[in-house]
Order: structure tokens, then sequence, then C-alpha cells
């Protein structure tokens, strides 16, 4: 299960956050915990380097995008290659919406386009879709290139 | 929460002004009302929806008014025919996730759109309506479903599986209807149809092995598109080869092959998948390992650092089963140690010192002294165990790894990072003679300057019973009375305690910590003044508190023999009165949750989960409802209540489970019965016991229920009396005998006439088991030292064939019904022998404690070896009885 994706900016506000099948109550913890994950380690770190990191059985899989920190929390079949799948998946629908790593304000502008890139990439905590060619036309409702 | 951003530079208006700058949930509220328009301005309502959308990611909730009125008015956006705002619209459903009440209001345009010749509007129409959908809802779209599933569309397929994966918590019974057109999916083109079919197939025959192995079978030969199904094949494949090793003891492991094939696959994912497959094979041989481990020594120095974590994760793991074949990766991973990602590298230091060899601690420890002071205290931990396990492998290195530990012990550090320095310190203390003093003297100038507590009190303690046992006693003295005049009262109280153990125990010493303690008589804090004045009538020589130096010893040293849980219990219970409080009536069985007892349904630990709840006092409750019964109150004190038996299956109309309560000369019964039909009162309820084929028992005693009414649990008592103090044991089969009368459902009364029934119970058992009780020792070494090799019996037993060392140990734990010590009842998964230490007191109070030494060969024969140390001869030889004849 992908159990979050989490969209912070540099100071550490967040700007989008999605949970799947984690209580109400721990999300604030993990929150808070991602937030002072990305403090500790992605300073200097280059776009898209990806960082990995594990929690007794969750792995988490983060990157820098722009003016923008990206985190995937996942369990079982998710562990840190699968994230890293995502992970690339979500970078480059993001690169592909705001048309270069975002600053902050492109990303906010581009906000809708964002969260139904998400929407086709991440279902209640499985991975949907996985080709941003694909991705790109499925948020405008077209039908993918291959059909 | 995020924060509207300030303006940072004036150059930059533009770029730094957030759009949603001062977003208000109530402002948003209001302008949904566009939503209602007749002329529906397309634009505004996907900027509305976005802004919606922005406020439920930042974790804004919704009054359930609130999103009513959102959701009315979103579904009026149906109408429009803007490409851009149906998406938004399908998603912001979803989001809002409407009860079942409102989902009325949709379905019938997401039906509209299940069916419409988009296809987009289909695949989307699809994941709408499975989020949202109901079972009665979701039989009248199954046929829908259905033909999506293996709709030409790739999009339209995998978003009717993926609604299948997730339907399938729900409405299993329905799902599991769809199993032949999955299976066409499964052989789809499309790559990831693929994939989220064979995810789905595979959770729809889980519990049918022999359909998951020709799943595996047909696909491991067949073509897989996409690497991320690959993978999944990999996992279905080994969770195939657990299942069927067991049967397959000789000859080649099936599908290996197909795992050494998947080594040489092109995508990373897949081949690091099979290569972890491989490491995770039960009993896997070197051969087989060995291009598993080549594969991941490679990706250990790839460029990307979620391989590289992944390599040296697995390469950890293996090393703890495997280490030797882990060490030709070992220079790789010493390059890994200077990782920027800190978690590689402390996995990699980790590795390391599981698989390195004697001679190369020294150059390790060196490289890791540099490392040390650039991680987190949650990685230094892990470091500091690793490092304790390797002091315990290569016992002559002592004196490099306890100085490396000293000198991190000096470093700055919080309360976990210190205790896990201080509890490495105490066990190669304990496991390594040579290393004691040094040990204790790294200790000892640790506490100078230590600022916990609890720390400041453990030293003292642990010094308090190894100090007197060294060759110079006296140079602890100094550290220790330092802390009288330096520290809080707690840790001056622990000093105090420490000074009189070393007073008791050496004599030279006892005329110079006379002297101390009297000094300690004027402490501000009366706990230190009284400590004081206890010890100092206690090891007096013309001492009136206790006669002899034995008791001085054993009041000094000896432990508690009562759970501190139950002592506390008992202390919170006591009211003060002329009858002072007595230790003996502190109960000693350690107290467990029921077994009978049913786990919260569904719920299931996740992320970073909260620590169980406390188990509930029951052994108080039992003594007290006994003790009122007249016909058992002649009976003594309760020497053990077994956890409920269930003597029914689940959900049948009577549900009925049995406590046995073990006296000295007698058994008590306790059956709880709940009656689970509304329209039946049962009366005169009992329990017909035949005890033929427990002959040393003869029944006594029957307490009969008079109601038992719907839903209300209620006992009763059945009584048997034994030989004194024998353990007897024997089988009794049970019969539910009562009279049942029908009631009225609308009133609740019951008819006057009733009707004689009876309903057969499932036998039980009184086993050896019964008469021993779990309690605990804290150090079984000093333990089975002090019970002294008297009535020591040995001998070895053959176990058969088992499944697993796990599996047998965890049957000799509760055939012997004792309490397994210092966490030994854990089997690390693949090591071929274990010892399990176990404790408990036997029915006459009798102490006994189990040393158990497992092995286990290659066809899953596991030997026994069984050392049983009691204060009775008898005891010890009942011991082996109980396991011969188990």
């Amino acid at each position: 299960m992908l159990l979050a994706v989490l969209f912070a900016n540099s100071e550490g506000n967040i700007l989008v956050e999605r949970f799947n099948g984690v209580p109400a109550e721990e999300r604030l913890h993990w929150r808070s915990f991602l937030v002072k994950l990305g403090a500790d380690n992605l300073k200097g770190v280059k776009n898209e380097e990806l960082l990995v990191a594990c929690h007794k059985s969750v792995y988490i899989v983060y990157t820098v995008l722009g003016d923008v920190s990206i985190f995937v929390v996942g369990k079982d079949e998710y562990d840190e290659l699968a994230l890293a799948e995502a992970i690339f998946v979500i970078t480059s629908a993001v690169k592909d919406v705001c048309g270069k790593p975002p600053t902050e304000r492109l990303f906010l502008d581009k906000y809708g386009k964002i969260c139904l890139c998400l929407d086709e990439i991440v279902w209640k905590g499985l991975l949907e879709n996985t080709d941003k060619e694909r991705i790109k036309r499925l948020v405008r409702l077209k039908p993918p290139t291959e059909f | 929460m995020a924060q509207p951003l300030v303006k940072k530079d004036d150059d930059r208006d533009d770029e730094e002004y957030s759009p949603f700058l001062g977003i208000e949930k109530g402002a948003v509220l209001q302008e949904a009302r566009v939503f209602n328009d007749p002329q529906l301005d397309s634009r505004r309502c996907s900027q509305v929806i976005t802004k919606l959308l922005y406020l439920l990611n930042q974790g804004e909730t919704f009054t359930k008014i609130e999103a009513t009125e959102v959701f009315f008015a979103v579904t009026k956006l149906f109408q429009s025919r803007d490409i851009g705002l149906r998406r938004m619209v399908y998603l912001m459903i979803k989001e809002l996730s409407p009860s079942a009440d409102e989902v009325i209001i949709v379905t019938s345009s997401l039906m509209k759109d299940m069916n419409s010749k988009t296809d987009m509007y289909r695949a989307n129409a699809i994941r709408v309506l499975c989020r949202i959908t109901d079972g009665t809802l979701l039989t009248q779209i199954e046929r829908y479903l259905k033909q999506a599933i293996v709709d030409k569309n790739p999009v339209v397929a995998s978003a009717a599986l993926v609604s299948g994966i997730h339907l399938l918590q729900t409405n299993p019974e329905i799902v599991k209807r769809w199993s032949n057109e999955v299976q066409e999916a499964v052989q789809s083109r499309a790559a990831l149809v693929q994939f989220h079919a064979l995810a789905l197939l595979q959770q729809i025959r889980q519990n049918d092995r022999l359909a998951v192995s020709k799943l595996v079978t047909s696909l491991t030969r067949g073509t897989v598109r996409s690497p991320l199904a690959q993978c999944l094949l990999i996992r279905y494949t080994s969770q195939v080869i657990r299942e069927s090793s067991v049967n397959n003891q000789t000859g080649d492991r099936p599908f290996y092959d197909y795992l050494e094939g998947c080594l040489r696959h092109k995508a990373e994912m897949v081949i690091f998948e099979a290569a972890r497959a491989i490491t995770e094979l039960s009993g896997v041989t070197s051969r087989e390992l060995t291009p598993a481990i080549t594969v991941l020594q490679l990706f250990l120095s790839s460029s990307k650092p979620v391989l590289r974590f992944a390599a040296v994760r697995t390469l950890n793991k293996v090393s703890m089963s495997h280490p030797m074949a882990v060490t030709n990766c070992n220079i790789d991973m010493e390059s890994l140690i200077s990782d920027q990602n800190r978690s590689i590298a402390t996995l990699a230091i980790t590795t390391l010192l599981k698989t390195g060899n004697e001679s190369s601690v020294e150059r390790l420890m060196k490289q890791i002294t540099n490392f040390m002071s650039d991680i987190a205290d949650e990685f230094k931990i892990v470091v500091v165990e690793a490092i304790r396990s390797l002091c315990i492998k290569f016992p002559l290195k002592y004196r490099s790894l306890m100085n490396f530990l000293s000198n991190i012990l000096r470093e700055e550090g919080g309360f976990d990072y210190k205790k896990a320095i201080v509890d490495s310190i105490v066990i190669l203390i304990r496991d390594i003679p040579e290393a004691k003093e040094i040990g204790l003297i790294h200790l000892c100038e640790f506490i100078e300057d230590c600022e916990f507590t609890y720390l400041s009190t453990q030293i003292l303690h642990f010094l308090g019973i190894e100090g007197p046992k060294t060759s110079d006693p006296s140079k602890y003295i100094r550290y220790i009375y330092n802390r009288v005049i330096l520290e809080n009262a707690t840790v001056r109280a622990s000093a105090v305690s420490t000074l009189a153990k070393f007073g008791a125990t050496v004599d030279s010493l006892k005329p110079r910590i006379f002297v101390l303690l009297r000094r300690c008589l004027y402490d501000i804090d009366d706990e230190v003044r009284d400590r004081a004045t206890l010890y100092l009538n206690t090891i007096t020589e013309d001492s009136s508190v206790v006669e002899s130096d034995k008791d001085v010893k054993e009041f000094l040293f000896g432990s508690l023999d009562v759970p501190l849980v139950n002592l506390e219990t008992s202390l919170k219970n006591y009211e003060p009165s002329e009858e002072s409080f007595n230790i003996a009536s502190v109960p000693k069985e350690v107290k467990s949750q029921p077994l009978a007892e049913k786990k919260a349904p569904g719920k299931k630990p996740t992320g970073l989960g909260a620590a169980p709840t406390a188990p509930a006092s029951t052994v108080d409750a039992y003594e007290k409802l006994l003790s009122s019964i007249p016909e058992f109150s002649n009976f003594g004190k309760l020497f053990k209540s077994s956890a409920p038996v269930e003597l029914t299956e689940a959900e049948t109309e009577y549900a009925v489970n049995v406590v046995k309560h073990i006296f000295d000369s007698h058994v008590v019964f306790q059956y709880n019965c709940t009656n689970t039909i509304p329209e039946q009162l049962l009366e005169n309820v009992s329990v017909i016991v035949d005890a033929s084929e427990a002959e040393e028992f003869s029944e006594v005693a029957s307490r009969p229920l008079r109601l038992l009414p719907y839903d209300s649990p209620r006992q009763t008592f059945v009584a048997f009396e034994k030989p004194e103090g024998v353990p007897a044991v024997g089988k009794f089969s049970n019969m539910l005998r009562f009279i049942v009368k029908e009631v009225d459902p609308s009133t609740g009364e019951a008819e006057d006439d009733g009707v004689e029934d009876e309903y057969q119970l499932e036998d039980l058992e009184v086993v050896a088991a019964d008469y021993m009780l779990k309690v605990g020792v804290s150090n079984f070494r000093n333990a089975w030292e002090s019970i002294g090799p008297d009535y020591e019996r040995v001998d070895e037993y053959g176990l058969g064939p088992r499944e697993s060392l796990a599996e047998a140990v965890s049957t000799v734990i509760n055939l012997l019904g004792m309490q397994p010590c210092e966490s030994t009842e854990v089997v690390p998964s693949n090591s071929r022998s274990h010892t399990c230490l176990l404790s408990g007191v036997y029915i006459g109070n009798v102490k006994v404690l189990v040393r158990l030494s497992f092995g286990i060969d290659g066809p899953k024969e596991v030997a026994m070896k069984l050392a049983v140390r009691s204060e009775d001869e008898s005891v010890s030889d009942a011991i082996h009885e109980i396991v011969a004849s188990g």
C-alpha cells in the first residue's frame, strides 16, 4: 500500500497531502516526521535525486523538485524500489504540467492539474498509471495514444 | 498546515504571492454557489474546485452539512459539457466521499457516463462509482464492471481492475465472481492491465493454494510485460516455493530456475526482487545464494541511492543468517560508510560488523569512530547494538570494543542512545568475565557526569551486585559516595543501597562503610535517611532486624519473588488497618490476556502503530468470585486459573468457554455460558461432566445456573476432588443441560412451559501445564546458579520433523506452561539452533528453571536437550515426564 504522498514547500509547509489507510490520528505525526526528515536531509540535494529511509517496515523515498519537496511512503509491496518508480512518475508528471522544475508559485498556479495527475497515478494507495504521456492525455479525458 | 507566503523581495512580486493567499474555508464555500448558476462558467467552476481541493489536501475538513451542500452543488456540474470541468467533478466527488443516502443523487449520472461512448467517461465513472458504492448498488453495476474488465481500452480495464482490488475488501463474494474476466485480463497485451489483473487474481485466489500454484506455473512460462507485474509474479512464486518446500525435501527447488533467470532481466526492479526472493528462501544453500549476492554486489556501487539502499538492506538481512556469503561484498560495503545517505551508511556499517573477521575489527572501529559524529541518535543505537553482538562473537577483542563504547558514552547524546551503550557494557560484563573490571570502571566514570537519573540508578544497582565480587572492591566506593554528595535524592538513595551491599559482602570494608552510611543519616531526604537507618541496623553484627548473615544477603540481594505489577496492585488495594501488609498475599501469577478474548476485527496496525494496551486484571476477579461461593470456600488458596478454553465453535447457538481453577486438592471448572438466541430463555443450566477418562478426579459439587437470558453471559461451576498436591491429569467430556423456553420478541416475555434439552460441548483436558505458574525471574543466570545443581536433571529428546525451529520452541513452551525469560522465546529466522530459558512455580510452590537447547538439521528433524533445576527432586523428574509423554 502506498500510505502517503506529500508535497511541501521549502519552508516545510504542506502543499498537498494524500493519505491512504493511515488513521486520522496518525496523520499529524507522519506529516511532522516527513517534514523534519526533509529539513534534515534535503538541503543541497539536486533536483530529482532520490533519498531513502525506512522506519520499521515502512519505506520512505523523497526528493526535491524546484522549490517543492516530494515524499512518498509505502509498505509491503511498495518497498523502496516501487516507491522510486512511483516518485519518478510523480516528478515527471509535475515537470510536465509545469514545464520545468516548479517554483512554489508555479506549482500553486497549476494546482488543479497536479491534483488530477496525482489522481491518475495513485488511486487509494495503489499505483494506477505510470506513463507520463498517458497521464497527460488522461487528465484531459483523452484516451491513451496506443489505443 | 500551509501558511500564506510572505513577500520576500519587491522585485519578484508575481513569483512570491500564492494564488491561494488568504484562502478561507467559509469564503470558498460561498464561492461554490456558482455551481448552481443556470449559465455555468466552466472556468470559474474549475477554479473553485481547485480551491476546494487545496483546502482538502491540506487536511482541512468539512462538516457534514458543508460536505453535503458542496456535494449537491457539484452534482449540478454534470450538466456542463466542458471536458476539463467534468474531469474535476469526478475528482471532487471522490474527495467528498458522500454518505450512502446522498449517493443516489449522482448514481444515475454516473451510470449514464459508465455506458457512454466516450471511453474516458467510462473509466472515470467506474472509479467514482466504486469509490462511493455500497453492496446493493454494486450488484446493479456488476454486469458493466465485468464488461469493463475485458474492455479494449486499457484505461477502462485498469479502472475496473483496480476498483476490484478495493472492492474485494468490502464485497469479496461479488468480486470473486469476476474470476473468468480477470483471468482473461491477465493475458492482456497492455502492460498495466496485466499488472493490475495479476494482483487482483492472486487476491481472489489467495486461499486456494493449488490455484495460485497453477497461476504461477502458467505465467512463469509465458510472457509478462511490465516489470511491476514481473515483481508481483516473483513474490507469488516465492510464496508457492515456501508452501511447497515442506513436501519437497530432496532434489531441486521448484521455480528456482525461474528466479535465477529473473536475475538477468533488463529492469533493475525485477533483478532486485528476484535476488531478494532467493536470499529469503528457507534453508537456502550457498550455491543458490551466490548468483543473487553477485547482482546485489553490483547494485552496491550503483549511482542510484535507492538501489544502493535496497542492496545493502538485503545484504544486511542475509548477513544475519549467512555472514560468510556476504564477505565478498565487504570492500564495496566499506566504501558505502562515507555515503551521503546516512541510512545507507548505517546499514553498511552494521553489515560489516556482522561479516567482518577478528583481524578486521580494529580497522573497522577506526572507520566507525569518524562516522559516529555525523549521524543521528537512532542510527547510533543500531551501530551500538551491532558492536555488542560483535564483541560477544569475538570476546578476545573486548578491550578495543569496550574502549569504543566508553568513548562514545562520554560524547553528547540522548537518553535512548546512552541507555543502549550502558546496556551493551552491562551485557559484555556479564558475558565476558575478563571485561568486568574495565567495564565497571567505565560505568563509574560515566555516573560521575551522567544527566539521566534512571541510568545512574541502574548502574549503581549493577555496581552493588558486581562490584563486591571484584579483586579490589574499595576502588568503587569513591564513585558511589560521590553520588551521595552530589546527586538528587533518587540517585542518593540508590547509592546508599549500593554502599550497603558492599558493606554486607566485603568484611574488610564494613567499618568504613558504616562511617559513610552514618553520614547519610543527616540527609535532607527522608527516603535516603530511612534507607541508611535500615541498612545500618541490618548489617551491624548485633543486628536486631535479621538473624544471620545469610538473611542479610537474602534481604539485600534476593529478588522479589512476586511480579512488580501484582505488588503494586496489592499495595494500592491495601487499606491501612491493624493488620500489616503481608507480601505473601500478593499473587505470583504473571497476568496475561485471556487467550479466548477476541481481538477487534478488521483493525490492522498501520504505519507507526500505537503500543498495545495493558492486560486486564483477571486473577483477582477469579479469586473474589470463587471465595464468594460457599461450596468452594474451604478449598484453600487458589493456585492458578487457566485462560478460557472455548468449548463451542464460533457463532453457535450457545457459546461456552471454561476456566480451570486449580487448588491444592481440588479443581473447579468455571463454565462461562452465553445464549445467543434472542427468542430463547434458558433455565436450570448445568454442565454434566463425564470424568471416566480422569480417574483420579471425583465430582464433589456442582452449581447450576438458574437463568440464562439472551446475550448476558453467566457462569455455572463444577468442582472435583483430586489427591492433594498431585498434578493429576485427565480428559472430561461435557454436556450442557437446560430447560429452554420460547420468548416473545415483541414483549420480551417468556412462555411458562419449557422443554428440557441438551447440547454437546467439546472435551476438556486438565494437563500438566495447569499445575505450573508462569513466574519470571529477572536474571536467569543468577537464579540458575543460586538454585544449584543438586536436583538437576538433564536428558535429550528427538522431537521428530517440525515445520520450523520456532514452531518446536513454542510447542515445548506451551506444553510446560512456563514463563520464557530474557525474550528467549523468540527464534531468529533461519537459525539452526536455539536456547530457550523458562521459569515457573510448580504446584506445592516449588521453583523450577528450565534450559532448553534446540537444534534442527536438514530434513527439519528437531532435537532438544532439556536441563531442569528445581528445589525438589521429584519436580525435576516430573518436568521430564511431561516432556516425555507430550
